[in-house]
């Protein structure tokens, strides 16, 4: 297992590498100007271009990006937030939106289970088509649309949550934008559950175990739920990383400093930000590697036949 | 009606106690609510909500480029001059300003003013910000050398000059700041209160680490009205305090203003119905539903916003099927086709008004008639209008001077300039094809950076574009058609109407106000005669404001909404 | 005589790998596809989901065309105005010159009529959904079914190929084709391409993970069959719940993605509209004019109810040991 873990993060800090090379270059190719300007002149223009070192050959202008980037530093912006240095921009995002997706999460995964487990134990009858019109609901309905009402309603019409985020009372304001963001989660995991669940109960093993005698929570817990988790596991991190990267709609309604807003902001801002798009890029994508591999690390642990089939062959 | 009246004389009789004040020397706090006129004295905790359309970019002075920013730097930072409620230039940070005679050297005394961490503000804070500017070069940097034509700047500008202290700006003494100008600038004073002009502390500065000046309240030193009290880098929220160290503090009444970026013009509306905000901008639908609500249409005020959208059109063999818009002719017809009365009663419903001329009204006035530079929208009625059979009658001339009669054009537009951009890039596509047979103008909505690579890069047929006001003077508008200014986007040239603004701005007419004056309506009748650029509208804020709150004033130009003299009842 | 010897002939034996292994005949002839039709119609659901589509489906092809307005035509009254969307009631519907006339869902802010938008925005957004999912379902199902039957390291390499792919950032990949391709309806097509397929391929791979150690794959393959005829003849078929499911996601998620892109203005170009700009469009004016909203949401909620019964009703159609057993 160890070794297996092993090969796995060595795979992935090359993935990672790569990336940020292919990033690097798309972004470099990306249309507009880095230096957005109505009133500068091309000379001006391009003693920027040269002060930030874009004239040089790319691999050059990688190479030394790449080693800040050891040194964790990302720079500084270009057309967004020029002075500030990316790190400090970054961190005040980061935190607010991987808090608030954090907790869309926690909330969407918690309620969508419960929806699914009660839809499929209760297939066929009244409370499973509730829970199916009800989860597909919150498929058809965009985050942002939920979130005009809840801020309509609680913020204006009873003013009981605030009406826009506010930092200093984070989980306060932080409950309305959760919520329509655990929304999207919430019906996909109902879904998945609800189906993995319906087709375990009818396997085998699990009628097998019913006729031993085996019922209720046991049952649930020990062999239904344990085999109905592996394809949920692959729904969830793929939504987790959406999440946690933040939903511009959303962080523009209710006024969240977030990295959904940032990257929109760097990209069709003022200008092309070279720096804070590489920078929430990068950032993306060691989430999401870095969740794919927690993920197919859980696959060896709810089940262990896939481990020893993948790393059997891998060797 | 009575809102705009009620505002009038709340904010007069606010400002006349503050030049009643500053005249006293800035004594007798007890006089400030007295004074002040018949409101209730506010409480003590009275700060009011703001609404921002977008993130405040930076306070750095030299990186800054955005209203949202300038108007947060402004409320923390005096300049030289200040304005008052009419938008003329009123000594700030300087106490008295002297002019050469031959209006080429300005001589500033400073008034014993304090950062607020109690250092004096001195005349080597104004040295070391502008000869920054210069050095970095930026995109206002031009306001030190073409527009303020200081001595000096423009080497150092374009990066001829390394050494910056060659700038002729020179703190004579702490309190004595010489300006020296390549040739005079009748509007100098009024530049003065633009933020690019304002101080730093150099001592403060050079004591943070590279890229933290601005980033938080502990690294921004304000002498200003406000002081900073929470912000950082993008966030969407941010509020400054009052600061009692201000020169003038006893005539500031606000205890703070709570700043609160909001997306959209609905959610601001909805922001101000649950009294979040005391002062929000609404557009578009948003203005017609306040105006048919009998609650909300007293509390709408429309204020000028000073920019003016436009259409350009590349001239240039390389675009617009082989150059068909380097045709005049085609360009008059296009322009006569556009009803942009429908534009601004139908699409922007702002107030926003609509606009026959290449210099929009309300922002230039002649120092001696007082008129505006634009009063008369009339004045180029040949050129100019709905008016359909005219715009008909120029595109048969068009057609047969270029031998076509179908056209294909793409009109490029910003998606991220404001909501109202697209519906009127689509009405004015229906306007034109509806009224001018055999036109088709394909629209390509993209990102405002892409547009102006687009324009700069002469990449493009018709753009939707808009240009706001700098300076307090004509020549803001004027000074982008002359050839190979990089803001003439149509690469449109004439010798006749390079010379008239040379004229204007370094020659002949410098010195004889009339003169420069009548120049410049000459050259604006040349841009017009020969549609160099379609005007369409000048854009207004449509702006609701709490009843409670008195005395913001509004300005088209540099800062667009100023806090000092405002009340809370 | 009878024949009491035989000898064999060439001719008698054939190599098994030449014939079509997949089904036995006598089961075959029972017809699978009638059964699963048989399923599907019983289930009241499925058939309330199909009715549900094909209306959406009907009103998208004849509602631009039996309106009396196109799409992008501004109405005007007999004075030229416009019949704009001002304040709060939907204009036309009371008084006026358009009295007799009827807007059915009122109109938008440049005075067209809503009716018809509604319906073109539908009939656009149903043609880049079903093209981006049907083409993604075949990229997406094949790179997931092969990545995970052979394991290993083609599924290593292949798996990083898909993270390098999911990293980078959906606006970045569509700003730079922007520059190779007109905005519109193509380039959000190329879009949704390039990013749905990745999600398809995870559940493929996933219950190929499951599948691929089950006893009759191991049988085919005793009998010699092909790599390529074991993973599309006889795990695919096993598999296509769950990827039916998928694909029933997939299509909200491109409807979003496109009102995304359309958002950050590189989506469908205006006049032209499709639900997402729709819904897009009438966000600005969400609390101020809520019937714009209105007519587009509930198509787009329609339309996603529908397609998740028709999804449902398949997966169980087509597994109907699920339900007969």
């Amino acid at each position: 297992m160890a070794k297996y873990i092993l090969k796995r993060v060595g795979l992935a800090l090359l993935t990672l590498f790569i990336i940020i090379f292919v990033l690097f270059v798309l972004v470099r190719i990306m249309p507009g100007n880095p230096f957005p300007s109505e009133r500068m002149s091309a000379d001006q223009i391009a003693n920027k271009r040269a002060e930030m070192g874009l004239d040089d050959p790319i691999l050059v202008q990688f190479g030394r990006y790449f080693v800040n980037l050891l040194h964790g530093d990302f720079g500084k912006g270009t057309s967004l937030y020029y002075g500030a240095p990316i790190n400090t921009v970054l961190s005040t995002c980061i935190s607010n939106s991987f808090r608030i997706g954090g907790l869309a999460i926690l909330e969407g995964a918690a309620v969508g289970l419960l929806l699914g487990i009660t839809a499929a134990l209760n297939k066929g009858r009244f409370l499973d088509s509730f829970c199916t019109v009800f989860s597909i609901l919150g498929v058809c309905v965009p985050g942002y649309v939920f979130l005009i009402f809840l801020q309509y309603f609680f913020s204006y019409r009873i003013p009981f949550f605030p009406y826009f985020f506010d930092p200093n009372r984070f989980m306060f304001s932080a409950i309305l934008p959760s919520l329509s963001l655990s929304l999207f989660t919430m019906s996909t995991v109902a879904r998945f559950t609800r189906n993995e669940m319906v087709e375990v109960m009818d396997s085998d093993y699990v009628r097998l175990a019913e006729s031993k005698g085996m019922t209720g929570s046991l049952l649930v817990r020990r062999h239904i739920l344990r085999n109905a988790l592996i394809p949920i596991v692959t729904v969830l991190g793929p939504l987790i990383v959406d999440l946690l990267t933040g939903a511009l709609v959303v962080e523009k309604i209710y006024g969240i400093n977030g990295i959904g807003k940032l990257m929109v902001d760097a990209i069709a801002g003022e200008g092309v930000d070279y720096n804070y798009v590489l920078a929430l890029g990068i950032l993306y994508s060691a989430l999401y590697i870095g969740i794919m591999l927690v993920v197919d690390i859980l696959y060896g642990v709810i089940d262990p036949r896939i481990r020893v089939a993948s790393s059997g062959e891998g060797d | 009606m009575s809102v705009t009246r009620r505002s009038f004389l709340s904010a007069a009789g606010a400002s006349s106690a503050a030049l009643f004040l500053a005249a006293c020397g800035g004594s007798g706090s007890g006089d400030a609510n007295g004074a002040g006129g018949t409101e209730a004295a506010p409480s003590a905790g009275s700060s009011i909500g703001v609404m921002l359309y977008t993130n405040v970019m930076s306070l750095d002075t030299d990186l800054a480029t955005d209203g949202d920013s300038f108007e947060v730097i402004a409320d923390c930072i005096d300049g030289l001059t200040q304005m008052d409620k009419d938008g003329a230039a009123v000594p700030a940070l300087a106490e008295k300003i002297e002019a050469s005679d031959d209006g080429m050297t300005y001589t500033f005394t400073l008034r014993d003013a304090k950062w607020s961490n109690g250092d004096p503000v001195t005349a080597n804070d104004f040295v070391f910000a502008w000869r920054r500017i210069c050095k970095n070069a930026g995109e206002y940097a031009y306001m030190m050398d073409e527009i303020a034509n200081i001595k000096g700047a423009a080497a150092i500008v374009s990066g001829d000059e390394k050494d910056e202290t060659t700038l002729a700006v020179t703190a004579k003494d702490d309190k004595t700041l010489v300006v020296e100008l390549e040739v005079p600038v009748p509007f100098f004073e009024s530049l003065m209160y633009f933020p690019t002009f304002y101080p730093i502390n150099e001592a403060f500065y050079t004591s943070l680490d590279d890229g933290t000046y601005g980033t938080s309240p502990e690294t921004f030193l304000s002498c200003g009205a406000f002081k900073l009290d929470s912000y950082t880098p993008g966030t969407a929220s941010l509020s400054v305090v009052k600061n009692p160290d201000y020169w003038d503090a006893d005539s500031v009444v606000l205890q703070g203003i709570n700043y609160q970026v909001v997306g959209s013009s609905d959610n601001a509306l909805t922001a101000f119905k649950s009294n979040s905000l005391d002062v929000v901008m609404i557009s578009g639908n948003q203005v017609a539903s306040a105006e048919e609500d009998a609650d909300l249409k007293d509390k709408l005020e429309v204020t000028g916003a000073g920019y003016m959208w436009y259409l350009t059109f590349s001239q240039t063999k390389k675009n617009a099927e082989g150059g068909m818009l380097a045709n005049e002719k085609l360009r008059l017809a296009i322009s006569n086709a556009i009803d942009r009365e429908a534009l601004v009663d139908n699409y922007v419903m702002d107030g926003s008004i609509a606009t026959y001329t290449a210099v929009p009204p309300q922002f230039a006035t002649n120092a001696n008639t007082g008129e505006d530079f634009s009063a008369d929208q009339e004045q180029f009625s040949d050129f100019i209008g709905y008016d359909v059979a005219r715009a008909q009658e120029f595109y048969e001339q068009a057609k047969k001077d270029l031998g076509k009669d179908t056209f294909t054009f793409t009109m490029i537009y910003g998606n991220n300039e404001g909501d109202e951009v697209a519906k009127v890039a689509q009405a004015i596509k229906e306007q034109v094809e509806g009224n001018l047979a055999g036109v088709t103008l394909n629209l390509q909505p993209m990102t405002k950076a892409e547009r102006l690579d687009k324009m700069q890069n002469d990449n493009y047929d018709v753009a939707l574009t808009r240009w706001g006001p700098d300076y307090a003077d004509p020549m803001t508008y004027l000074g982008m058609w002359i050839t190979n200014n990089s803001n003439n986007y149509g690469f449109w040239s004439d010798e006749e109407y390079d010379k008239l603004i040379a004229d204007c701005t370094t020659g002949a007419y410098v010195s004889d106000y009339d003169a420069r004056w009548s120049a410049m309506l000459d050259a604006e009748t040349l841009v017009m005669e020969q549609a160099v650029i379609a005007p369409l509208y000048t854009k207004a804020n449509a702006n609701l404001i709490n009843p409670a709150v008195q005395g913001i004033e509004f300005h088209p130009v540099a800062l667009n909404r100023v806090y000092k003299r405002t009340s809370v009842a | 005589m009878a024949q009491t010897t035989y000898v064999p002939v060439a001719g008698d034996f054939e190599l098994i790998a030449d014939h079509d292994i997949t089904t036995d005949k006598n089961f075959a002839s029972q017809s699978y596809w009638k059964g699963v039709a048989i399923h599907f119609f019983r289930n009241r659901r499925a058939v309330v989901g199909l009715v549900l589509v094909l209306a959406i489906i009907l009103l998208a092809i004849l509602g631009p065309v039996v309106s009396p307005y196109a799409y992008d035509q501004i109405i005007r009254d007999p004075a030229n105005e416009a019949v704009v969307a001002k304040g709060i009631a939907p204009p036309g519907a009371q008084e006026g010159p358009f009295a007799g006339q009827l807007f059915l869902f009122g109109t938008d802010d440049l005075g067209r009529d809503l009716w018809t938008r509604t319906w073109q925005g539908a009939r656009i957004s149903l043609i880049i959904a079903f093209v981006t999912i049907f083409i993604d379902m075949i990229i997406g199902m094949s790179y997931g079914l092969i990545s995970g039957y052979f394991g290993g390291m083609v599924d290593n390499i292949m798996q990083r190929v898909v993270e390098v792919a999911n990293s980078v950032p959906r606006l970045v990949i569509v700003s730079v084709l922007a520059i190779f391709m007109p905005k519109g309806m193509g380039l959000v097509i190329v879009a949704l391409l390039l990013t749905e397929w990745i999600g398809m391929s995870k559940i493929a791979r996933a219950e190929m993970l499951k599948m691929k150690e089950q006893e009759y794959v191991l049988a085919s393959r005793t009998l010699g069959a092909r790599s390529m005829h074991i993973i599309f003849k006889q795990i695919l078929p096993n598999t296509i719940g769950p990827i039916i499911t998928q694909m029933m996601f997939s299509i909200p998620t491109a409807i979003f993605t496109e009102a995304f892109l359309s958002f950050v203005g590189v989506g469908i170009v205006l006049p032209q509209c499709s639900i997402g700009s729709l819904i897009e469009s009438g966000f600005n004016n969400i609390t101020t004019l809520p019937y714009q909203i209105l007519p587009p949401i509930i198509v787009l909620a329609l339309q996603m109810l529908g397609f998740n019964f028709i999804g449902d009703g398949f997966r169980e159609a087509l597994a109907p040991k699920l339900e007969d057993m």
